[in-house]
């Protein structure tokens, strides 16, 4: 301990030691950080989008239903936004067994190699997502890596399109997802007492018995934190449908993003976003009713 | 790579639809997988820095030589010399701001009581749930309705929101196992909230703060799907710049900067966790 202490330093304790005062710092500040930048944003465009879009960008502040009836009638929307949920969940369905494998695999592993592999997947976090989608292309594109190697193995005479197809999308968010499941996953699995699975066996147990009735349920905080952080960046996502996916299949995220920038239709982006965001709040509201949602954040966040 | 763990007994056992699979086999298929995930997430990277070595403007792949013509295109590009300086001072700032929220935010949280705490908790995580895409749109239109002028904070205030959760769960965790008899001993001996901070809480929870600031780096480094609403051409990222030149033409001077970028944000946390270690054991 310091034996001086500054007038300043002896100043701001005698303030802080005001509960009162010291609860607006802490835990206030962060509060109020997403207070400030995230929920008055959220306010903003729910009341944006009962604004009327002028033209040249203008939104005309007059209260209508307008960009809300406009979502409702066309089908087109709805379309979209069933379509991003839909991949989102075939995203997630792919990704859990292969991510599930490579985090059991990590877990239960005595490899050597271990902790050169887990600092790969750690590795693919800090990665951009544009970096890791958009090297798709090098590889899937026409004249690109796959095309070559396999007319240079003869197994077809001129390129096949995989590039900017629903499969290739899928692929790049499959891939650049896995670590949030691995991770969680290898977290789980690596805790598991290995005498359980011993004893059961000893019982009489199967290898897949013995996996399904101490393996899985001891896993499942990993799986269910990794299935949240997969599907909800799937379904939202903007990079791999844009750079990877079928035009003509649009996601949620590019319209919204055309509808602001290209469109310039302010008001009609603020309601589809809002629209977009209840649905995904709807699923997160049925998704804590299940299971503690701060415990599956935590471990999906977790890195 | 030998794996005696889960072929403890390599009996076959009574299969499933009646077919037997022994243990070991077993074993092999989830090594095959193994190897066949670690083959797509790698090869991605690998293609984008050999890439980058392509002289050709087409960027066939495999290119046909090496040189260095790109990394001498980006050397005189002051576009992405300029997007390379505001990436790392909006990720270095958003570290800061993040680092320093998050740290005031979990002391109080894991200190004191006060009603709505689980809630709350969710409220602090929130920019996890919300998609990027949303949070870029609304806080557009929030800055622009506001008038705040489009400047580089306008991305470092809004850089540390997305970081924040992070900060503040890598902290929090810390604080869980801290000792808080420590803190009660220094105010026992006449210590202020500030010198007790200074003197006994920050020396141990430091290597949180640290891994939580390069965390937050590291995202807002990356971070695109958001940032393209925020930026204006003083402003612009990395991210953002490879994205518009993917809009118009895929040379291999995109590698370039996706390999200086990918350098910088494997570099920085390892260099960091490096020291880290030295200087706190762990």
């Amino acid at each position: 301990m310091s034996s001086e202490r500054g007038q300043g330093t002896a100043l701001l304790d005698r303030l802080l030691e005001n509960d009162r005062l010291q609860f607006l710092l802490s835990p206030g500040l962060g509060i109020l950080w997403v207070v400030m930048f995230l929920a008055l944003p959220m306010t903003v465009i729910v009341v944006i989008s009962f604004a009327i879009p002028g033209d040249f960008g203008n939104t005309i502040y007059e209260f209508t239903l307008q960009n809300y009836q406009r979502f409702v009638d066309g089908n087109v929307y709805h379309t979209i936004v069933l379509r991003s949920l839909w991949y989102g969940v075939v995203t997630t369905a792919i990704a859990l067994p292969f991510g599930y494998t490579v985090g059991y695999f990590l877990g239960r592993s005595k490899t050597d190699w271990k902790w050169i592999l887990l600092g790969l997947v750690v590795l693919q976090y800090w990665v951009p997502f544009i970096v890791r989608t958009y090297a798709w292309i090098i590889v899937l594109s026409n004249n690109g890596l796959l095309n070559g190697l396999l007319q240079y193995l003869g197994v077809i005479q001129e390129p096949v399109t995989i590039l900017y197809t629903t499969a290739s999308m899928v692929l790049g968010l499959v891939v650049s997802l896995l670590p949030f499941i691995i991770l969680p996953v290898y977290v789980s699995v690596s805790t598991i007492d290995e005498d359980q699975i011993h004893a059961a066996k000893t019982l009489g147990a199967t290898d897949f018995r013995a996996f399904r009735e101490i393996t899985l349920p001891q896993s499942m905080p990993g799986i269910v934190a990794g299935v949240l952080f997969v599907f909800i960046i799937s379904a939202g996502a903007f990079l791999a449908p844009t750079l990877l996916g079928d035009s003509g299949k649009r996601m949620i995220a590019p319209v919204i993003e055309s509808v602001f920038i290209i469109d310039f239709n302010w008001p009609y982006a603020a309601a589809l976003s809002v629209i977009y965001f209840v649905v995904i709040a709807g699923i997160l509201y049925l998704f804590n009713r299940r299971i503690d949602l701060e415990e599956a954040l935590e471990t999906g966040a977790g890195r | 790579m030998s794996l005696e763990s889960e072929s403890v007994d390599t009996d076959a056992e009574r299969g499933y639809f009646g077919v037997t699979v022994p243990t070991r086999y077993k074993w092999l298929a989830i090594k095959a997988v193994t190897v066949l995930v670690y083959f797509l997430m790698l090869l991605p990277l690998v293609v984008v820095v050999v890439n980058s070595f392509n002289p050709s403007r087409l960027g066939n792949f495999p290119p046909s030589s090496l040189s260095l013509h790109w990394y001498e295109e980006f050397l005189s590009n002051e576009l992405m010399h300029r997007a390379l300086t505001n990436s790392i001072i909006v990720g270095l700032g958003a570290a800061l701001v993040a680092g320093l929220v998050g740290t005031v935010t979990a002391m109080g949280f894991v200190r004191k009581k006060f009603r709505f705490k689980n809630g709350l908790v969710i409220v602090m995580l929130s920019p996890l749930l919300v998609p990027p895409i949303i949070v870029g749109v609304a806080a557009t239109l929030f800055f622009v309705q506001v008038g705040v002028p489009r400047t580089i904070w306008w991305i470092i205030v809004m850089h540390a929101l997305l970081g924040l959760p992070y900060a503040f769960l890598i902290i929090r965790s810390q604080l869980y196992l801290f000792d808080e008899s420590l803190e009660e001993a220094a105010k026992t001996m006449g210590a202020g909230p500030i010198t007790t901070f200074r003197e006994v809480t920050l020396p141990i929870i430091a290597p949180s703060i640290v891994t939580a600031m390069v965390i937050v780096f590291v995202i807002s480094f990356g971070e695109f799907t958001a940032t393209q609403f925020w930026v204006q051409r003083s402003t612009t990222t990395v991210p953002v710049v490879i994205f518009s030149m993917l809009r118009t033409s895929i040379s291999p001077e995109v590698d370039v900067l996706a390999t200086i970028m990918l350098v910088v944000t494997i570099t920085i946390p390892l260099l960091i966790f490096g020291i880290r270690r030295k200087f706190f054991g762990r």
